[in-house]
């Protein structure tokens, strides 16, 4: 949002300055090229390992998943219990992808993460830690791809 | 001598021959015992074939269709009595409930006489019709005897009835020319599908009533072809019941007389084979069906070459092979039945409605059965299920059986395993290819624990 109205109009350099924490900041009246570049390196910059490695794998279920989809306009939906396992095992995947990452990327790492927060030190209320969240992402996954191997027999 | 050889003849042919297939005794309902004697030739042939022939006279205090209950006779004729009626022991209820428990009846008329209310309501009872003043007589201007009729014109010459229709048998076909004396015509009712009319009048006859004295055109009733001069009626639990409408051509004199169409030659009469074809259908020496084994099972294939014979139970796309056996009764001994040129012999595979309708194929032969078989591939819809054999015809005792089977769906391990389909493989390699991806995403998130966590961790201790 703060991103486009900078595209289109001047725009109060006091949101650019609020936004970044990166190396520069972004001229008000930048070309749509130069926003989207601006905003990768952003997110390279403020982005954690771990985060961006959750968005690479995203990334891969999406293009599994489109072209499992694509498969199925094009070539038929027969046997279709291999489309729904093989579709649904994708989407599936990404929905847990999603929920890791919206447990483990709040912002940078911060103290204390092998307990839960309690409600003074990160203002959260009932999130759960890194290591509690993986966890459930495994056994989550795991009861996932039994019930797809076991459908797409 | 001639009557002592063919009486002869006739023990042997006795001995040969063995009796109706339901049955010997046979009640024969006579008004007039002097009568008795002109018909001799028709009960010596009848006896001659088995029968156990008990005249009755229709007053007869004795005279039951029935003892305790059940009947007492398996067959019934019934000549035209003189008198108003057949009496209470032969009353329409009596002889429909004789009809109820497989009876045979055949019934003679006359067109000498009136005929009883008591056999015109019977009658209307199977739907057959008599003219509303029961007297009426047929006559034909050009298929008369000259010798016996050249004034009244009311000895009818008919050719022998051929096939009713090309799917039915013929049991009353053969050569010959049949003189019918003084006939009551009769018809049928409409849209009866268990009457059969075995002879018609010709298309040139029509019914009058001789006692009217003076005849007009107005007054004719029925003509040509939609006069019936004999007709079966073969009830639901196939017992039969014949309406002959001339008693005189079963006499001695028309067995062998010598009849002259007009413009034709001189032949010898054909009622004595005819009555006999007549007499061995009603009292069903002929025409009778039989169903013998029944079975049912799967497809032998070359991996299961032993199939378990009537399974109760099958799955949805067997191939299921359905054979049946048919026998027909001929006269004193069952035969092989044969299913005529236009017919065939079908089965159904129901639920509810046929799915399946097909027809049974001969495909072997014993000495007195055709063995009938399919073999189709059950539908794709499991629930209960029945073989139906539903085979009724004019002239053929009705054929009705019903198997009751289960189809079940396919069992869990009874798919084909997903790589068995290519169509599949993109999705079996998606699915493959998102574990893979997650089980990669584990290993690599395990290795890249976030530096500053493990720095402060440090710190802390």
């Amino acid at each position: 949002m703060p991103t486009k109205r900078a595209g289109a109009s001047p725009a109060p350099p006091s949101i650019t300055k609020s936004l970044s924490s990166g190396p520069k900041t972004l001229p008000p009246n930048a070309s749509v090229f130069d926003i989207a570049h601006y905003v990768w390196q952003q997110y390279l910059a403020t982005t954690s390992e771990r985060t961006m490695l959750l968005d690479v794998f995203m990334v891969f279920l999406v293009l599994v998943g489109a072209i499992q989809f694509a498969y199925c306009v094009l070539a038929g939906n027969f046997p279709f219990n291999a489309f729904l396992s093989g579709f649904s095992a994708a989407v599936g995947q990404f929905v847990l992808t999603a929920s890791l990452r919206m447990q483990t990327s709040n912002g940078v790492p911060k103290e204390g993460t092998k307990v839960a927060k309690s409600k003074d030190e990160s203002g959260q209320v009932g999130s759960v830690s890194h290591e509690r969240a993986f966890a459930d992402y495994i056994f989550g996954s795991l009861i996932l791809h039994f019930f797809c191997i076991n459908f797409i027999n | 001598m001639r009557w002592s050889l063919s009486f002869f003849l006739f023990g042997f042919l006795a001995a040969v021959h063995a009796l109706s297939s339901s049955g010997n005794r046979l009640l024969v309902v006579l008004e007039d015992a002097s009568e008795k004697d002109s018909f001799s030739m028709f009960w010596s042939d009848l006896e001659a074939r088995g029968y156990n022939l008990d005249f009755q006279s229709p007053k007869s205090d004795q005279l039951s269709l029935f003892e305790l209950g059940d009947r007492a006779y398996d067959h019934l004729l019934v000549l035209p009595p003189r008198s108003k009626g057949l009496g209470p022991a032969l009353s329409p209820k009596n002889i429909i409930d004789f009809m109820d428990k497989d009876g045979n009846v055949l019934l003679a008329l006359s067109g000498k006489s009136t005929t009883p209310s008591a056999i015109s309501s019977l009658l209307l009872e199977l739907d057959f019709h008599l003219s509303s003043d029961r007297s009426s007589i047929a006559v034909d201007h050009f298929n008369y005897d000259t010798i016996s009729a050249t004034e009244k014109h009311d000895v009818l010459l008919l050719q022998r009835p051929g096939q009713l229709r090309k799917d039915t048998k013929s049991f009353f076909g053969g050569e010959g020319v049949l003189a019918f004396p003084r006939t009551e015509p009769h018809t049928l009712g409409n849209e009866s599908p268990l009457m059969a009319p075995i002879l018609r009048a010709p298309a040139t006859a029509y019914s009058y009533n001789p006692k009217e004295g003076s005849f007009s055109v107005e007054d004719v009733g029925v003509t040509g072809t939609q006069m019936a001069l004999v007709s079966a009626m073969q009830a639901r639990n196939s017992a039969r019941f014949t309406l002959l409408g001339s008693v005189d051509s079963l006499r001695d004199e028309w067995f062998s007389a010598t009849v002259q169409a007009p413009g034709g030659k001189k032949t010898e009469t054909a009622n004595r084979e005819f009555a006999q074809q007549l007499t061995a259908w009603t009292f069903k020496e002929t025409g009778v069906l039989k169903v013998g084994t029944i079975e049912h099972h799967l497809a032998p294939t070359a991996e299961a070459p032993d199939v378990e014979l009537n399974p109760a139970i099958y799955r949805i796309k067997n191939e299921t092979v359905f054979s049946i056996e048919v026998s027909e009764y001929a006269h004193d001994r069952f035969i092989p039945f044969e299913v005529p040129s236009d017919d065939a012999l079908q089965l159904e595979f129901t639920m509810l409605s046929p799915f399946h309708r097909l027809d049974l194929q001969p495909t072997s032969r014993t000495e007195n059965s055709t063995i009938y078989s399919t073999q189709f591939t059950t539908p794709d819809q499991h629930g209960i299920f029945s073989f139906r054999v539903n085979y009724k015809r004019p002239f053929l005792t009705n054929l009705e059986e019903k198997h009751e089977v289960t189809v079940r769906h396919f069992a869990h391990d009874e798919y084909p395993r997903s790589w068995k389909i290519s169509g599949g493989w993109v999705w079996i390699a998606g699915l493959w290819s998102v574990i893979g991806g997650f089980l990669a995403f584990v290993i690599m998130w395990l290795y890249s624990a976030p530096a500053p966590a493990a720095s402060k961790t440090k710190k802390s201790q």
